[in-house]
């Protein structure tokens, strides 16, 4: 999917914080910790990168037992294209060496 | 405490994502335990409550269930008000005097010396089924909003059927008809609605509920 509309500044964080360990899959928890983003602008955001393909989602066996399975997230290549593409460029948060 | 008001607010969080992303407020609530080992529930489950509000106003699915809560709460309730209050006390109309079902039952009133036994005997079956149009509409709200178009429409051909009958028997009775007639057509077009709204949600029924894996 094309994207025309530069991204957002909070998109670039969550680029970010996916593309630093790319391929590991992450918790919607986590990922507010590492980006600083509240639940109520990550869960829209994870929202519209799922449904642009960017990134995929899954529910992941709990890590304890007796603990909920829990949905992960990481980023598909067409996620991770589009942060090597970003990397460097975003105002004020340059991404770091772990997209290259 | 905190923990309770949290599950609540997720509660809504998911009422207002609606079924088709049942998965995302899964994954929401999923998150809770950590949010809650963090200290920090409430601020969490706000943060998804304000996500999924936003995502109300802006999904098609969320403006459909917009538009059933405003069909129920705005149309049909109001309706159903107005017709068991018609049925109990008369407003405005089927009821001469003013005094309602008692004032028209009670023997000597106004009424009696020109509509006597006829109409007396008439009143209780005509405010039953005025009555029974109020209810309907009660019935109706309710499955508009849990989707059930056929009961709903079943439910809106009786009350317009029990509409019908009690024009006719208005006019047999001499009785002044337009209300009952006005409030029929108004329930004519209360089904139109329904009918349209059930049409709106057949284009995003949804699909079968996700199972993760617990």
């Amino acid at each position: 999917m094309v994207r025309k509309r530069q991204p957002s500044k909070q998109m670039y964080r969550l680029l970010e914080a996916l593309s630093e360990a790319r391929g590991e899959w992450r918790h919607g928890y986590d990922l507010m910790k590492v980006t600083g983003l509240l639940s109520g602008t990550l869960y829209p955001l994870l929202m519209r990168m799922t449904e642009q393909g960017l990134v995929e989602a899954e529910w992941r066996e709990p890590a304890q037992p007796g603990r909920p399975a829990r949905h992960a997230y990481r980023l598909t290549s067409a996620g991770a294209a589009l942060a090597r593409d970003l990397a460097g460029s975003a105002p004020g948060q340059p991404f770091k060496g772990a997209l290259a | 405490m905190k923990a309770l008001f949290a599950r609540a607010l997720l509660r809504l969080a998911a009422a207002c994502l609606g079924e088709r992303k049942r998965d995302w407020a899964m994954a929401m609530e999923a998150e809770l335990e950590t949010a809650m080992a963090e200290g920090a529930p409430v601020q969490f489950a706000f943060g998804c409550l304000l996500a999924a509000g936003r995502g109300l106003f802006a999904a098609e699915e969320g403006q459909f269930v917009l538009t059933s809560y405003a069909v129920a709460i705005g149309v049909l309730l109001p309706m159903a008000a107005l017709q068991i209050g018609c049925a109990l006390f008369g407003l405005p109309y089927l009821y001469p005097g003013r005094h309602g079902l008692g004032g028209a039952m009670i023997d000597g009133g106004l009424q009696e010396s020109l509509l006597r036994g006829v109409y007396q005997a008439a009143i209780p079956s005509l405010a039953l089924l005025q009555l029974l149009i109020g209810l309907g509409h009660l019935r109706i709200a309710w499955v508009v909003l849990e989707r059930d178009w056929a009961a709903a429409l079943r439910w809106g051909s009786l009350s317009l059927a029990a509409s019908a009958t009690l024009v006719m028997f208005m006019s047999v009775l001499f009785i002044d008809g337009r209300q009952a007639l006005l409030q029929g057509a108004v329930l004519a077009i209360e089904l139109a609605i329904i009918a349209s709204v059930a049409r709106w949600h057949a284009h995003f029924s949804p699909g079968p509920a996700p199972n993760p894996a617990r």
